[in-house]
């Protein structure tokens, strides 16, 4: 028997910190215009020794001003979307949950097009209106998932899927009859985009965002082990059940909120990461959690440096890279499931 | 600290007041509970006024057919629901008000099995038991993993530690779900129909080993069941329950009277004495060209 | 070496230091007071934009707007576009930073542009302020009309400092466009239906350039819609039994197929004007809001009111002339 130890815990989230840290590097390597490394870490170095003005500009542009703020995005996104999702796949009992399956990104995306109809040229308004509409559906659908007072796994995931059935089909409807070109870039949105990255304020905001959520969520790892095996199970191994699932869906459901805010919805991250680590390291949530969010941050930088790179220079959406390679992945894991 | 396995002084190690000297009690008294939809609305199922007592060492059998209200004095007992009137209380502190954490230490229910979205090996399974013993990310210290392992030995389970769930037979799961019950080092061991899907030698294994458990560990075990034969040849009280009331309570030979049974059970029965004092109850189907 | 002299050696070099620090802080500061010379626009979505005054850099990300540079003879100026733009064809063998909707904005900012030139209809609002972000000067350009495109070519010729070459541009385009006008005065138009895309079918809304194009070239759309692209039912367009159907493409013998093949489709061979053979081809000059769009409105003209147009465009006293040289693409 090998439980889980604190040894093992630091180690892996160690190594995968690591190779995190080896994509980031990739990634400001490549892209449209090529950097080579030595270049990188000598002028890295510069900034370090605070010499940046010394930065040819377009370099500095280019890595500074638009590839590291896309990559530390990614990583944001990435994490907060692969530990939704692991806690959506407690939380309903369905492992193939994702993020979206309760409607956040749909509501969102019907927040951020009602609020570009209304105010076009306020600053930030596709992901204020995300935010906002992100957090009505979280709302609307918690009242919906109640049952006996408390949230019903069963009931949630009904009151989930309908809800974002019911706002896709409002968003092709505004899209369709609302004349406004300010809607030209929803589509893309929608798929998932990471061209477009966060002034620093609303950053911090989102880090502070994330670490908030997944610190929420971790608080209940241990019961979600317990969870898994049933909730009437976990009730009488001293579990607060109601507390715990409240904890999860609030909790989860923010940071879906925060990472479609800041980028759409991109794809296939929530669902897959969980399961991928839970292959290399197993299922227990202590591990499982840290290890996604590491996990989701470097599924989406490398994503988005092959979105970037594969057909440059046009770059496909984010969203489009994690559905080509994510959906052989997702029919694999649905064979292997049904014998 | 032993880490030995199979020891069962490993399991008796713990915390559990049981376990000083004191004799473990619950007392049932005058519970009673109702189920309604809604606040104003008349209940629809109640479970009228009951009361027993269980001492360690003791397994009561709560029987009656479906729909008697035996789930719902189970669900007293372990604490999840208080009793609308009357008490239950395991070493006199009523288990409705036990916080969850003290009542996992002391009750371990085993339930109907759920279906296991993401299962684990057999002994992370069974550690899992230790969770309510635990600090913040409950992690497993060598006690707790000495314990499961013992749990698992106890149960004849212990070379399937590392085994994963979902390759296990019916059977090896539900001495794996057994022997978390068991980690939890409870003084009271609840069951709700153990012996629903298992054919009858299992049957009677499962209720050989609870009763060798209540005995080695000084539990009281209370199994929920509606299988009349096991109930008389295991139980030392039984706890006969019909649409919602309690009919009868005392040793099965005092609870097996044929009209009660017949009556609860609504099908004709005989009931004879065997040796050990314990009933026998036998089906009596009257055929056109029997004598009887 | 004597010791006086290398001591003089040693004093003299501090001044030539300070002189030649003082010499590149003076070169710096000048090069610094010529960069500072901007000037600001406010571009035609309302941002307020700083565009130095020798513009040399322009990366264009809208295919119409690279046509207009061209035309304003300051093609060598152009150091990027999209891989949309194909006319001039030398515009297609500019450095691309990809497509409109999803340019690469490190390709863009690796070209160092004094002025990237955007149009609202074509490119996002996303690009533009990721762009503004990083400190480059984004022009929107967003028209509406036919004089929209007009007027938007006589500012970026202010913008871009090139108000010679924009003037007569600008006035010869006005010119056709009122004797476009004045010939078509009084005379009816003509219902056509203006076909954008056939699978899902997709006309023109009101509020667009295309849309006033079509009306002052004498057509009127059908579909009076507010959205910019809407889509339509066929049996909708039957129902309002245009006179003519407008296709627009660069190539007209693929159009030509294309025609055919859907005259066989049900649907499409029911409508009246498909069945007269009433199909119009058009430049896809029609699509852009760029000079050549006024050629294609004058193509236009000249098939849906032939006996307006005499050979040599003098306004004919109401006989039909159908030569072959006005409306060789009318069927």
């Amino acid at each position: 028997m090998r439980p889980l130890t604190l040894r093992r815990l630091v180690w892996t989230c160690a190594i995968l910190a690591l190779v995190l840290l080896a994509c980031v590097v990739l990634a400001l390597k490549l892209g449209a215009v090529p950097i080579s490394v030595t270049d990188l870490v000598w002028n890295l170095g510069r900034i370090a020794i605070g010499q940046s003005d010394q930065l040819p500009t377009d370099y500095r542009l280019i890595v500074f001003e638009l590839r590291l703020p896309r990559i530390l995005l990614g990583i944001l996104v990435g994490a907060a979307l692969s530990v939704a999702g692991a806690g959506f796949q407690a939380l309903l009992r369905n492992p193939l949950a994702d993020p979206f399956v309760l409607g956040v990104s749909s509501g969102a995306a019907v927040g951020a097009i009602i609020a570009l109809i209304a105010a076009p040229s306020m600053v930030l308004v596709t992901p204020l209106g995300a935010f906002v509409g992100a957090i009505a559906t979280i709302t609307a659908v918690y009242y919906l998932g109640r049952r006996d007072g408390q949230l019903d796994s069963a009931t949630l995931l009904l009151g989930g899927v309908i809800a974002a059935s019911f706002l896709s089909a409002v968003i092709w409807f505004l899209m369709t009859t609302l004349a406004s070109r300010d809607l030209r870039g929803m589509p893309f949105w929608m798929m998932g985009d990471l061209s477009t990255p966060l002034p620093s304020g609303l950053r911090w905001i989102f880090t502070v965002g994330l670490l908030a959520g997944i610190g929420a969520i971790y608080t209940t790892a241990a019961d979600l082990n317990l969870l898994v095996t049933g909730e009437r199970e976990a009730i009488h191994l001293g579990v607060e059940v109601t507390r715990v699932k409240l904890v999860v869906y609030v909790s989860a459901s923010l940071l879906t909120a925060l990472a479609v805010s800041a980028s759409g919805a991109i794809g296939y991250v929530g669902l897959l990461v969980p399961h991928a680590v839970r292959w290399l390291f197993g299922s227990d949530y202590r591990l499982l959690i840290p290890a996604s969010a590491l996990g989701g941050a470097i599924a989406v930088v490398l994503a988005d440096t092959l979105a970037r790179t594969v057909v440059a220079p046009t770059e496909l959406p984010v969203g489009a890279m994690t559905a080509i390679a994510g959906a052989p992945l997702f029919i694999y894991l649905l064979r292997r499931r049904m014998p | 600290m032993s880490d030995r396995a199979t020891s069962t002084e490993t399991l008796h190690s713990g915390d559990s007041s049981s376990h000083s000297g004191r004799a473990v009690h619950l007392t049932v008294e005058q519970a009673s509970y109702a189920y309604s939809p809604g606040p104003g609305s008349a209940p629809t199922f109640t479970l009228g006024t009951t009361s027993f007592q269980a001492h360690e060492r003791e397994m009561v059998a709560i029987l009656g057919p479906n729909a008697s209200g035996k789930s719902t004095l189970l669900n007293l007992i372990s604490g999840t629901i208080a009793p609308l009137s009357g008490r239950v209380e395991l070493d006199g502190q009523a288990t409705s008000s036990l916080d969850p954490r003290t009542r996992a230490q002391r009750i371990a229910m085993v339930h109907q099995e759920s279906p296991l979205i993401f299962p684990p090996t057999a002994g992370e399974f069974v550690l899992q038991g230790r969770y309510p013993y635990g600090r913040a990310l409950r992690l497993a210290s060598e006690a707790d993993v000495a314990i499961a392992r013992g749990a698992l030995a106890q149960l004849g389970g212990a070379n399937l530690v590392n085994r994963p769930m979902k390759a296990l037979s019916g059977g090896e799961r539900q001495r794996v779900i057994l022997a978390r019950a068991l980690a939890q080092q409870p003084s009271l061991l609840l069951l709700d129909e153990p012996t629903l899907h298992l054919d009858i030698g299992a049957q009677i294994e499962l209720l050989e080993r609870l009763r060798q458990l209540a005995e080695e560990n000084r539990y009281i075990v209370v199994v929920v069941t509606h299988e009349l034969a096991l109930a008389a040849e295991f139980a030392n009280q039984v706890v006969l329950l019909h649409q919602g009331r309690c009919l009868r309570v005392g040793t099965p030979a005092e609870v097996y009277r044929r009209e009660l049974l017949e009556q609860v059970f609504e099908a004709p029965l005989e009931v004879e004495l065997g040796p050990a004092g314990r009933p026998r109850v036998t089906v009596r189907v009257r055929r056109r060209h029997d004598a009887t | 070496m004597p010791r006086n002299e290398t001591l003089r050696r040693r004093e003299t070099h501090p001044f030539a230091f300070c002189a030649a620090v003082m010499v590149f802080v003076l070169l710096s500061g000048v090069r610094a007071q010529a960069q500072s010379r901007l000037a600001q626009f406010t571009d035609e979505v309302g941002r307020p934009v700083d565009v130095r005054t020798d513009v040399r850099r322009i990366v264009s990300l809208a295919p119409n707007l690279t046509e207009i540079v061209f035309a304003l003879g300051l093609g060598d100026r152009l150091v990027g576009d999209t891989t949309f733009c194909d006319y001039p064809p030398e515009a297609a063998q500019k450095p691309h930073v990809g497509g409109p909707v999803n340019p690469s904005l490190e390709q863009i900012a690796a070209l160092t542009p004094d002025l990237i030139l955007a149009s609202k209809g074509i490119n996002r609002r996303e690009t533009v302020d990721a762009l503004a972000r990083l400190g480059l000067p984004v022009y929107v350009t967003d028209p509406r009309s036919v004089e929209d495109m007009v007027s938007s070519m006589e500012r970026l010729g202010s913008v871009l400092q090139a108000e010679g070459a924009a003037a007569p541009l600008v006035k010869g385009l006005r010119e056709r466009l009122e004797k476009l006008d004045r010939i078509l005065a009084g005379v009816p138009p003509r219902r056509v239906f203006f076909v954008v895309w056939t699978a899902p079918l997709i006309s023109v809304g009101r509020g667009t350039f295309l849309a006033d194009a079509l009306r002052r070239a004498g057509a009127h759309s059908v579909v009076d819609a507010t959205a910019d692209w809407p889509p339509v039912s066929l049996e909708e367009i039957a129902l309002l039994d245009p006179e003519f159907l407008v296709f627009a493409n660069a190539n007209s013998a693929e159009a030509e197929e294309q025609i055919e093949e859907l005259r066989a489709r049900p649907g499409w061979r029911d409508l009246e004007a498909m069945r007269r053979g009433n199909t119009i081809i058009l430049s896809d000059a029609i699509n852009r809001p760029a000079p050549r769009l006024v050629d294609a409105m004058e193509q236009l003209a000249r098939a849906l009111h032939p006996e307006v147009f005499a050979p040599h465009g003098a306004p004919s006293s109401g006989a039909a002339h159908a030569s072959e040289e006005a409306c060789p693409c009318a069927r």
